[in-house]
């Protein structure tokens, strides 16, 4: 009978790991943060959701672009009143899980600094992307991101210009413009 | 005033609702509360309301997976955006 | 007949009240919900209920004055029953028209995104403070909140706004690569 739960509980764990393409492990920020998302959709739940995206709306239309064919997008991010409330050792957790002939790190920035690092690794097999995982940590947030399936790397790149984030050169323009000390007048 | 407050004026400055919405406002002000409401109507009416509650509720399943949908690649967007901003500036 | 009587200019003037307000309802209920039909589904509520107590207005800015109360309990009543469901810092949806154009639209989307961030009291107090320009004192009364109270989410949100935008190297850039 105990081989047989084993079995079940190992089959749970199984059903749950083909979900996401490797675990985060890190409910137990949660308790501790001021701030948290925690979001889990499957193949058949996005393109459920797919029928409620507004083609007309640019934002939703990209969306909605980038989910065809996809199994998948699991997020988990925390902010927290405090440093210190996550550790190395969360990042690491995954960061191991991904250290796997399937995964490539593509991108990776670090910020003595701020204490700000951010990653991006692709899952290739058989020459087609299969899954992107996004690892982004400040010294008050911490964000793991899972997309699963044939991913649109180039489509992923161009998310800025949507959501009210500012395109890449734009945003490079504006950060030369605008800065702290500008004198516009006075007011109350 | 320093450039932060300037910069919250105008990110915070109004906006306008739809082009229609004070039309929708006074007819639906004009139309007043529903006192005369006859029993049977209102039985009516809640059997409508009982049919299509579910359909309402799929509609409302789906319109949360949605907000979850655009959500998850708002958070993804912004991270995105951000490695690439200093990969960008790091090159340069 | 009684609304006529008590306030005759007002009554008949409901859809100009409408009118010259909704700008002021609907952008302090889209500021702090970040949901636009959300936010015109709760504009319009608070004009359902000026019209329910148009008898009580006793003049243009008293309506202006009742308006803003209503839209500004109204918008965090909402925003605690949307609470419910998982919140986090980036919400945003497209944004709708500007009465004036916008000078650095890349900034003030970050800006708006940040002060949504914000909790439920400091997130009115900067709405009030720089969408309707009052000042702490005229914030304190709408909020029914100390005024003490009121300079302290003031002092504490712009520091954190400018913390935030430092790091998004928008007051600097400190990366290393």
């Amino acid at each position: 009978m105990n081989l047989l739960r084993g079995l079940a509980v190992a089959g749970c764990c199984a059903a749950l790991l083909c979900a996401q393409q490797f675990t985060f492990n890190l409910d137990h920020l949660a308790a501790k943060a001021s701030d948290s998302v925690d979001i889990s959709l499957n193949g058949p739940t996005l393109q459920f959701a797919a029928k409620f995206l507004d083609s007309k709306d640019p934002d939703q239309a990209k969306v909605k672009q980038l989910i065809a064919g996809l199994e998948g997008i699991y997020v988990k991010s925390f902010e927290f009143k405090s440093k210190g409330d996550w550790s190395d050792a969360d990042l690491e957790n995954i960061r191991k899980q991904l250290r796997t002939p399937e995964w490539s790190r593509i991108v990776g920035v670090h910020s003595a600094e701020d204490g700000e690092t951010a990653e991006i690794y692709v899952r290739n097999q058989a020459g087609k992307v299969t899954g992107v995982a996004i690892l982004a940590a400040e010294p008050t947030e911490l964000t793991v991101v899972n997309i699963v399936g044939a991913v649109d790397l180039d489509s992923l790149a161009t998310l800025g210009g949507h959501f009210g984030i500012p395109e890449l050169s734009d945003q490079k323009d504006a950060g030369k413009q605008k800065g702290p000390g500008k004198q516009k007048g006075s007011g109350k | 005033m320093d450039w932060l407050d300037q910069e919250l004026k105008l990110a915070l400055e109004r906006k306008e609702p739809s082009p229609d919405f004070a039309a929708r406002v006074i007819r639906r002000a004009a139309r007043g509360p529903a006192h005369h409401v006859q029993r049977w109507l209102a039985a009516a009416a809640a059997v409508v309301v009982m049919t299509s509650a579910g359909l309402s509720y799929r509609h409302h399943q789906g319109e949360v997976a949605k907000d979850q949908v655009m959500l998850a690649f708002k958070i993804t967007a912004v991270k995105v955006n951000h490695i690439q901003t200093h990969v960008k500036g790091a090159v340069r | 007949m009684t609304v006529l009587e008590a306030a005759p200019e007002i009554a008949l003037d409901f859809a100009g009240l409408v009118r010259e307000h909704q700008s002021m309802v609907f952008s302090v209920c889209w500021h702090y919900l970040h949901d636009r039909d959300l936010a015109e589904e709760t504009a319009q509520e608070v004009f359902l209920s000026l019209h329910r107590n148009l008898a009580s207005i006793q003049s243009a800015a008293h309506a202006a004055h009742w308006l803003r109360k209503v839209a500004v309990q109204r918008a965090i009543d909402e925003g605690r029953r949307r609470r419910r469901r998982p919140q986090v810092a980036l919400a945003d949806v497209a944004e709708p028209a500007a009465l004036t154009p916008v000078g650095d639209p890349m900034l003030a989307g970050t800006l708006r995104r940040l002060v949504a961030t914000l909790a439920e009291a400091p997130r009115m107090v900067m709405i009030l403070r720089y969408q309707e320009d009052l000042d702490a004192t005229e914030i304190a009364e709408i909020l029914d909140m100390p005024l003490a109270t009121v300079k302290s989410h003031l002092q504490r949100s712009l520091a954190l706004l400018r913390e935030k935008l430092r790091r998004r190297g928008l007051g600097g850039n400190k990366w290393i690569g």
